[in-house]
C-alpha cells in the first residue's frame, strides 16, 4: 500500500498525481456507490487525485456530479466504497469509528455551506473549538483566535453568539474555525452559497489571503464561478468521475 | 474534568438554557412528578407510622419478648418466669433499648370465660399493670362508662362496651372470670367493672378484659410471671436495632423466651402496610413512566431538532460516545434540577398546608378499621431521609433510563446526512 507521499495514479483518472513532498491530500481508486431498493448509484467513480501542500483548489460540478459526496469521502464524513484517502500521509479510510474523529483535530479544518457554527458558544468559542479539544492551553487558544479575528476584521466580535452576527461574519468565524488550528487541509463546501456578492467576495479574497500568507492548502466543492476563477486549478467531475484537472500556475 | 469533558458539559448545559421554554415544559412533568412522589410518601410515611402505632399499642408493642411458642399457642404453659422476665427487663435496660423506647407493659394473658347472671362469652383475660398501660396503650382513652384501672385496684375489670352489654353489665356490676390455671385446673375469679371501652375493633369490644396484673397472677398462681414484655418504641424504624440488642443480650436463653417484631406478633397489621405500600409503589410506577416519557421526549426531540449540529461536532472531532454523552448529561441535569425543584416544592407544600395533618375524616362518615387497627382520620405526614435517598434514586433511574434512547440515537448519526439536514 502506498504511504500516500505522492507518486502515480493508477491511470484511470484524469489528475496527474504529481509533487515530492507529503500530499495534503491524495485519494486513489475512490468509489463511492448508494444502494437503495435496487437501484445502485455511483456518485464517486474511480477517482485518484493528488492535491499538493498550499493549493487551492476548486471541485467543481453541476448537481448530481459528485462533487459533495467525493468531498464528504476526503473529509472522512463517509467512508468510500473502495480506494484509499490520504490526509497529510494519514490513510483514512481505514481508520477505526474512534481514530477517524482525530484527523480532522489536526490535520482538516471544515467551513460549511451553512455556516454550521455551534449556536450555544460564541464567536470565540466556536472558533477555538477543535483546539480546546485538542486541548491548547487557554491564552494560547484566544491568542491565535485574536491574531485570525483581527486578520479577518472581526475584532470585538468574540463574545457574540452566531444568532448575533450576520451570514458573512459567521462564515468568517467558521472559516476561523477551520484554521487556527493550522491543519494540512481546509475543505469547504459551497462556502459562499448563502452569502451576497460582496461578503463572497470578501470571504474569496479572505481565504485566498490565507492561502498564500499562511500556506493553508484550501478543496472547495462549489459552482461559483467567482471561486472558480480564484482558483490556481479546477477539477471538473461529472457523474461522479474527474473529466478535467484544470491547473492554472 | 478534561478539557473534552468541559466541553460536553458547556454544550449540554448551555443547549438547556438555548431551549428554556423545552426544558421547562419538559421539566415540569418531572416537577410534578417529584412533588407528588414526596408528598405521597410522607402521607404515607405518617399514615404507616400512625397505623402501625394504633396497632402496636393496643397489640403486644413494637418489640415483645415473650416464651418462643406462646404467640402460636396462647397458654400459660409457655409463660416467661420471674427469673426469665428478670433477664429481659435487664437487657430492655441496655442504653440502646432504652433510649428508643416509650413505655414498657408486662402483660400475663390467658383464654377464659366471662359469665354473668345474663350469659357467658368467651374471652381474652389480660392482667396489666395499670400505670405501665396507661402509658403504652390507649385503651384507657376509649373509655365508655366509670374509669379505668387504677394501680391500687384488685377487683376490678375493665370490659369491652359490648361484651357488658351482651353480659348485661354496667359500671359496678360483678361478673366471673372463669381459666385454666398454671396447674391445668380450672379457677373462677369474680371482678367488678370498673369501666367499659369501645375501641372501635370489634373483636375487642366483644372480647377483652383487662384486670390488675397483681390479681391475674395471683388468681392463677403464677406470682413475678408474664406471658409477654412488650416495648413501644419512639418509631417502627427503631424496631431493627432494638430487635437485634435484644436479641443478642438473649442469646442464651432463646429457650426460654424469643424477641418478636410488630411485624411477627401482628402479622395482618405489617401485610395491611405492605399492601399500601405495594398500591404506593404502583402510583409511583405511573409518576415514573409520566415524568420519564416527558423527558425521553423532550431529549429526543432535541436530538432529532440538533440533527445537522451533532453532525459538525462529529465532523470537528467528537466521537460518537462523546456526542451521546453530551445528550445523556443534559437528560441527566434537567431530571436532576427539575426532580430537586419538585422535591423542594413537595416539601414545601407539604410543610405549608399540611404539617399539622390531612384530616380525612369528611371523607369517612365513621370509624375507619383495617387489619384490627382503628385508622385515624387526621394523617400527619412525615419526613424521614430515607425518603430523600428514595427521591434521588428515583431521579437518578428517571434521569438515565430517559437519557439513555436519545443518547445512543444522537451517537447513530450519519455525519454526510445530518449535513443534508433543515432546521
Amino acid at each position: 500500500m502506498s504511504d500516500g507521499t505522492g507518486g502515480n495514479g493508477n491511470g484511470i483518472s484524469t489528475g496527474e498525481i504529481r509533487g515530492t513532498g507529503t500530499a495534503a491530500v491524495r485519494t486513489q481508486g475512490l468509489w463511492k456507490v448508494f444502494e437503495h431498493d435496487g437501484f445502485r448509484v455511483e456518485a464517486v467513480r474511480d477517482v485518484s487525485m493528488t492535491v499538493d501542500q498550499g493549493e487551492f483548489v476548486v471541485l467543481a460540478g453541476p448537481s448530481g456530479s459528485g462533487k459533495t459526496t467525493l468531498w464528504n469521502v476526503i473529509g472522512g464524513l463517509t467512508r468510500p466504497s473502495e480506494g484509499s484517502v490520504w490526509i497529510d500521509g494519514i490513510q483514512i479510510a481505514e481508520l477505526s469509528e474512534r481514530k477517524l474523529a482525530r484527523p480532522p483535530l489536526e490535520r482538516l479544518g471544515f467551513v460549511f455551506q451553512a455556516y454550521n457554527l455551534l449556536p450555544v458558544l460564541t464567536a470565540l468559542e466556536n472558533a477555538e473549538f477543535t483546539l480546546l479539544l485538542r486541548d491548547v492551553p487557554s491564552d494560547e487558544r484566544r491568542a491565535r483566535v485574536e491574531k485570525l479575528f483581527e486578520r479577518m476584521g472581526m475584532a470585538g466580535l468574540e463574545e457574540r453568539r452566531p444568532g448575533k452576527l450576520s451570514g458573512g461574519q459567521q462564515q468568517r468565524v467558521a472559516v476561523a474555525r477551520a484554521v487556527v488550528g493550522e491543519p494540512a487541509l481546509v475543505l469547504a463546501d459551497e462556502p459562499t452559497a448563502n452569502l451576497d456578492t460582496a461578503t463572497s467576495t470578501a470571504l474569496i479574497d479572505l481565504m485566498a489571503e490565507l492561502n498564500r500568507d499562511l500556506g493553508t492548502t484550501f478543496v472547495f466543492a462549489t459552482h461559483d464561478t467567482r471561486l472558480m476563477d480564484r482558483a490556481r486549478r479546477v477539477v471538473r467531475l461529472v457523474d461522479g468521475a474527474i473529466v478535467e484537472d484544470d491547473r492554472r500556475d | 474534568m478534561s478539557a473534552r469533558g468541559r466541553i460536553r458539559a458547556r454544550l449540554a448545559l448551555r443547549n438547556l438554557r438555548r431551549q428554556r421554554r423545552r426544558s421547562i415544559l419538559s421539566g415540569s412533568a418531572m416537577v410534578l412528578a417529584m412533588a407528588l412522589l414526596v408528598f405521597s410518601r410522607t402521607i404515607a410515611e405518617g399514615g404507616h407510622e400512625d397505623w402501625i402505632d394504633a396497632g402496636v399499642r393496643m397489640g403486644d408493642g413494637h418489640v415483645s419478648i415473650q416464651a418462643p411458642e406462646f404467640r402460636t399457642r396462647r397458654t400459660l404453659e409457655h409463660r416467661l418466669s420471674p427469673e426469665a422476665r428478670a433477664a429481659a427487663l435487664e437487657a430492655v435496660a441496655s442504653p440502646l433499648v432504652s433510649e428508643r423506647m416509650v413505655a414498657s407493659a408486662p402483660r400475663l394473658m390467658v383464654q377464659g370465660l366471662a359469665s354473668s347472671s345474663s350469659a357467658a362469652l368467651p374471652v381474652a383475660i389480660v392482667g396489666v399493670d395499670p400505670e405501665g398501660e396507661k402509658a403504652f396503650s390507649a385503651l384507657h382513652e376509649k373509655l365508655e362508662e366509670g374509669r379505668w384501672l387504677e394501680p391500687d385496684d384488685r377487683l376490678r375489670a375493665y370490659v369491652g362496651a359490648r361484651l357488658a352489654s351482651r353480659l348485661k353489665l354496667k359500671e359496678g356490676s360483678r361478673f366471673v372470670l372463669t381459666a385454666q390455671d398454671a396447674a391445668g385446673q380450672i379457677t373462677g375469679q369474680m371482678v367488678r367493672v370498673a369501666g367499659t371501652f369501645r375501641s372501635g375493633i370489634p373483636e375487642m369490644d366483644e372480647g377483652f378484659v383487662q384486670i390488675p396484673l397483681a390479681t391475674a397472677q395471683e388468681w392463677l398462681g403464677l406470682p413475678g410471671a408474664v406471658t409477654s414484655e412488650a416495648l413501644l418504641l419512639r418509631t417502627s424504624r427503631d424496631v431493627a436495632p432494638v430487635r437485634r440488642e435484644l436479641r443478642a443480650a438473649l442469646a442464651d436463653r432463646t429457650d426460654e423466651m424469643t424477641v418478636l417484631e410488630w411485624q411477627e406478633s401482628t402479622p395482618e397489621l405489617y401485610a395491611a402496610v405492605r399492601m399500601d405500600d405495594w398500591a404506593d409503589y404502583i402510583f409511583h410506577l405511573v409518576l415514573f413512566v409520566i415524568a420519564g416519557t416527558a423527558i425521553v421526549n423532550a431529549i429526543l426531540m432535541s436530538v432529532m431538532y440538533r440533527t445537522r449540529e451533532f453532525g459538525v461536532l462529529r465532523a470537528l472531532g467528537l466521537e460518537r460516545g462523546e456526542v451521546g454523552r453530551v445528550v445523556f448529561i443534559e437528560g441527566m441535569v434537567l431530571t436532576a434540577i427539575s426532580g430537586l425543584v419538585g422535591m423542594a416544592l413537595g416539601a414545601a407544600i407539604v410543610w405549608i398546608f399540611f404539617r399539622n395533618g390531612l384530616d380525612f375524616s369528611a371523607m369517612w362518615d365513621m370509624e375507619m378499621e383495617a387489619a384490627g387497627v382503628v385508622i385515624d382520620p387526621v394523617i400527619v405526614p412525615r419526613f424521614h431521609w430515607n425518603q430523600i435517598l428514595q427521591s434521588l434514586a428515583f431521579i437518578l433511574a428517571i434521569g438515565s433510563l430517559s437519557s439513555i434512547y436519545p443518547a445512543w440515537r444522537a451517537t447513530r448519526i450519519d455525519v454526510a446526512e445530518a449535513m443534508k439536514f433543515e432546521e
